[in-house]
């Protein structure tokens, strides 16, 4: 029995009741009105700050240190959720909030060091980070293509999705109460499969002819001019729908709002394009949720707290190591399990699709 | 051929799992009176204290029967008769079987009390029982947990945790003799204590007290009544056996039902697994196994053999873990079976609950380890006591087993406490 989980299913709010509904409803409102319309850069200008993002940003870093603590009352008995939820809560204040504030005191366009292509997809629009100085550039570049995939390789995708990402670190504090409602279902799982990695496509598709598009720009008297104009249209176009439906719908409106009724990794799970590149690269990497053989009492605890609606059971009463593209590592399986049969590992494994095969045995 | 499958719990499901494996035409009937799905009876106190909901413990999706083409009778059976292959359920109808499995499971011991019949007195065992409490606990203020063993040390922390007094009346000298040692069992009364818990030692019940049908207090040893509004009596399980007895299935003394090596009855086309079932242990003796795990293996293997097969059961070296509050337990070997000349390694982390004991025999092979507070992969502390592995190898290597969660506190005993060998 984990002390912050009980009642859990005794409050309504946690439960889909009423009280969910309101929070969601709430939540939508606000995402609406931030993202589409100017309503809260009155707010922000009377308690004087530059803009609505600047609001936004500061609201978001509260509700992730708030949620941290509200965490740490429920799981800060373990280490390793201390170590990860510091973790977040750090990162989200110095670099995803404090450096690219003081960046915009000192008249430069702010950078977030904890973001990386293609969950901010504008770091691969020229247009975007060209303004920045050369190591931030390559900082952006390496950074996606060097330092995620061997990261990820080397400790599975919990490296960025539960110890440093901004969605992720709002998923795991704020989202915390509402972890158990993601949909365990196999048939939300094919989802997921689909949904992710379209969106993964589109925002690959959406980076290339971006690029494409800069590449074929040619100077006139200093400035660029499109060769072919009615190429670039369309791909401004392109570049308008990704921002409007991922960016601001998927990650942000519905992203946040849903925690109460889908559980708190709505977008991680099903959009995030970081996350299906990261999950691909975890699949044949070294980490897994080592099972222990034959300990597994069928409790449940470990798939009713997935945030990833990953059902863990199912793996461990089968004696199957964990080897999900989805995992982000949270570790709260292996923290409620109360037998100790699961264990969250970075091992070398030299067939490491062997043990995700052993799934489709009839077996169940 | 028509299989039956008496009981619906974890032998029975996966015996019922294995024969369809096997045999996709068949028709297999699952008889139970619990419950219409399967579900972990280990996780009963976790819906107890609302962490999960009643189908968070249900292992398989719910259209696992429909899939696998299993027929669910919901009634109790009432008898057996080997001579018309025919089982008599309480509604009154029969049902005809080729090949019969029984895995009716365990149930609570009855405790005896004047007052045991009481609507504020109950058990923990079934679903049945845990509705019962869940209602009760609403309301309950104070509550007396009656035996010092898993089950009891599970309904007193769940109590606790939804703000009802609990008084744990252990009759022992501390805690799960059968599994602990004084040290071991003192440590967790202690953690029990702690946590508000109001345990009393070598107590045992005498009888209910009651105002107007609704329980007000027990009466104990000495004379001394302690208040309550609800009794749970967590004092044991039996065998679920007692609609055998007039059927000419054989069960020994404590009701278990005495099977073959194969898992079969003495009665032909009748085999039995899980709770209910008496198997040979490793020493020889003649006793039901109730555990989670050896009703699993002993399902899984009873389906194979009721499909055709001759596979033997045979009880691999003893494990088991549990968590008492939040102390976790493993278990591996025979630490309580007190061989000849055995002795104890214990060790104790200072200021912590982490306690370590390895029990070993006087020519320094080990025969068991007993752990609290930290976990362990018992495959390979049961591989090490299968291997007769040296006490000295054993602890220069003890960290290999070590399970914890990443940054727990690393497993180190200091080197003059591993010389003394006496902690
Ligand atoms: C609260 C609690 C906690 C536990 N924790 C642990 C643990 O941590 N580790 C561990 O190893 N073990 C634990 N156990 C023990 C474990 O749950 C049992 O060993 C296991 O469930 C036995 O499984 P089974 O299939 O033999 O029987 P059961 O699960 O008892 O199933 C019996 C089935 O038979 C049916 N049945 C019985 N009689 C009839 C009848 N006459 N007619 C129709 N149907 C009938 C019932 O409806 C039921 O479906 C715990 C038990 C309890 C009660
Ligand atoms: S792995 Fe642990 S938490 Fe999950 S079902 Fe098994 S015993 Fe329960």
């Amino acid at each position: 029995m984990q002390a912050g989980l009980l009642q859990t299913y005794n409050n309504s709010a946690q439960r889909r009741g009423a009280g969910a509904w309101i929070i969601a409803s709430l939540l939508f409102a606000f995402y609406i009105l931030i993202y589409f319309t100017e309503a809260f850069t009155p707010v922000a200008h009377a308690i004087g700050l530059s803009g609505k993002w600047n609001l936004y940003g500061i609201l978001y870093t509260i509700a992730i240190l708030s949620g941290g603590l509200y965490f740490f009352k429920r799981h800060g008995n373990s280490r390793y959720h201390r170590y990860r939820t510091i973790s977040v809560m750090l990162v989200q204040t110095v670099f995803a909030f404090s450096i690219p504030w003081f960046m915009e005191l000192m008249q430069t366009r702010g950078f977030i060091f904890s973001l990386f292509w293609p969950l901010k997809i504008d770091y691969f629009y020229p247009s975007y980070i060209m303004e920045y100085p050369l190591p931030v550039i390559l900082y952006a570049i390496l950074g996606s293509l060097i330092i995620v995939p061997i990261a990820t390789f080397l400790f599975g995708k919990r490296w960025y999705c539960s110890w440093v990402c901004g969605c992720g670190g709002l998923a795991e504090t704020a989202g915390e109460p509402f972890r158990h409602l993601s949909n365990k279902k196999p048939g939300a799982w094919k989802f997921e499969q689909i949904s992710i990695h379209t969106v993964m496509l589109l925002a690959l598709i959406t980076s290339a002819i971006v690029l494409i598009n800069w590449g074929l720009g040619k100077e006139v008297n200093g400035v660029m001019v499109p060769m072919y104009p009615a190429f670039s249209t369309v791909v401004f176009k392109i570049q308008g729908i990704y921002s409007f439906f991922v960016v601001a719908l998927l990650s942000g409106v519905f992203g946040v709002a849903l925690y109460p009724i889908l559980g708190s990794r709505v977008w991680c799970r099903f959009f995030c394009p970081l996350a299906a590149y990261m999950g691909l690269i975890q699949k044949l990497g070294r980490f897994r949720v080592t099972v222990k053989d034959d300990m597994c009492i069928s409790c449940g605890n470990c798939s009713t707290y997935c945030e990833m609606g990953i059902d863990v059971r199912m793996y461990a009463q089968n004696n199957i190591d964990v080897k999900r593209a989805s995992c982000v590592g949270c570790g709260m399986c292996a923290h409620v399990c109360p037998r100790g049969v699961l264990k969250l590992e970075n091992k070398w494994d030299p067939n490491p699709m062997a043990e995700e095969s052993k799934i489709k045995v009839f077996d169940l | 051929m028509h299989y039956v499958i008496i009981g619906n719990g974890v032998a029975g499901i996966n015996a019922a799992n294995q024969l369809r494996k096997r045999d996709e035409t068949s028709s297999i009937t699952i008889i139970s009176k619990e419950s219409d799905h399967f579900f972990s009876r280990t996780a009963l106190m976790y819906v107890l204290c609302g962490q999960m909901s009643p189908s968070d413990v249900e292992p398989y999706p719910r259209d696992h029967y429909q899939r696998m083409n299993f027929t669910r009778v919901r009634d109790e059976v009432v008898a057996l008769s080997p001579s018309e292959t025919s089982l008599k359920l309480s509604s009154g109808e029969t049902i005809q079987y080729d090949r019969l499995l029984i895995a009716s499971g365990s149930m609570a011991r009855s405790a005896g009390w004047p007052g045991e019949e009481l609507d504020g007195v109950g058990n923990f065992v079934t679903w049945q029982n845990l509705e019962w409490l869940t209602e009760k606990s609403r309301t309950a203020k104070k509550a007396v947990v009656v035996g010092g063993g898993l089950i009891g040390i599970e309904v007193a922390e769940t109590l606790l945790a939804a703000g009802i007094e609990v008084t744990f009346l252990i009759r022992e000298k501390w805690f799960w003799p059968i599994a602990m040692d004084q040290n071991e069992g003192l440590m967790i009364i202690d953690h029990m204590r702690h946590h508000g818990c109001n345990v009393r030692l070598q107590t045992e019940v005498k009888k209910i007290i009651s105002q107007e049908e609704k329980v007000t207090g027990v009466e104990i040893g000495d004379g001394e009544i302690v208040d309550c509004d609800i009794v749970v009596a967590t004092i044991g399980v039996v065998p679920q056996t007692g609609w055998l007895v007039e059927s000419g299935i054989e069960l020994d003394k404590s009701g278990g039902i005495v099977v073959g090596d194969h898992l079969e009855t003495n009665l032909p086309n009748i085999w039995a697994a899980g709770d209910c079932t008496s198997v040979v242990w490793f020493n020889g003796i003649r006793r039901p196994e109730q555990l989670w795990y050896t009703s699993r293996d002993q399902g899984r293997i009873v389906g194979l053999n009721m499909s055709g097969d001759k596979r033997v059961y045979k009880r691999s070296t003893f494990y088991n873990s549990a968590k008492l509050f939040d102390i976790e337990y493993t278990t591996a070997g025979y630490v309580n079976f007190n061989f000849e000349g055995e002795q104890n390694w214990y060790h104790r982390e200072p200021d912590t609950n982490r306690t370590t004991r390895i029990t070993y025999l006087p020519d320094g092979s080990v025969t068991g380890f007993n752990m609290l507070g930290r976990r362990w992969d018992h495959r390979i502390l049961v591989d090490w006591v299968d291997e007769k592995r040296q006490l000295d190898w054993v602890l220069q290597n003890l960290h290999i087993a070590n399970f914890d969660e990443e940054f727990f506190p690393s497993f180190k005993i200091d080197t003059q406490a591993l010389k003394s060998g006496v902690v």
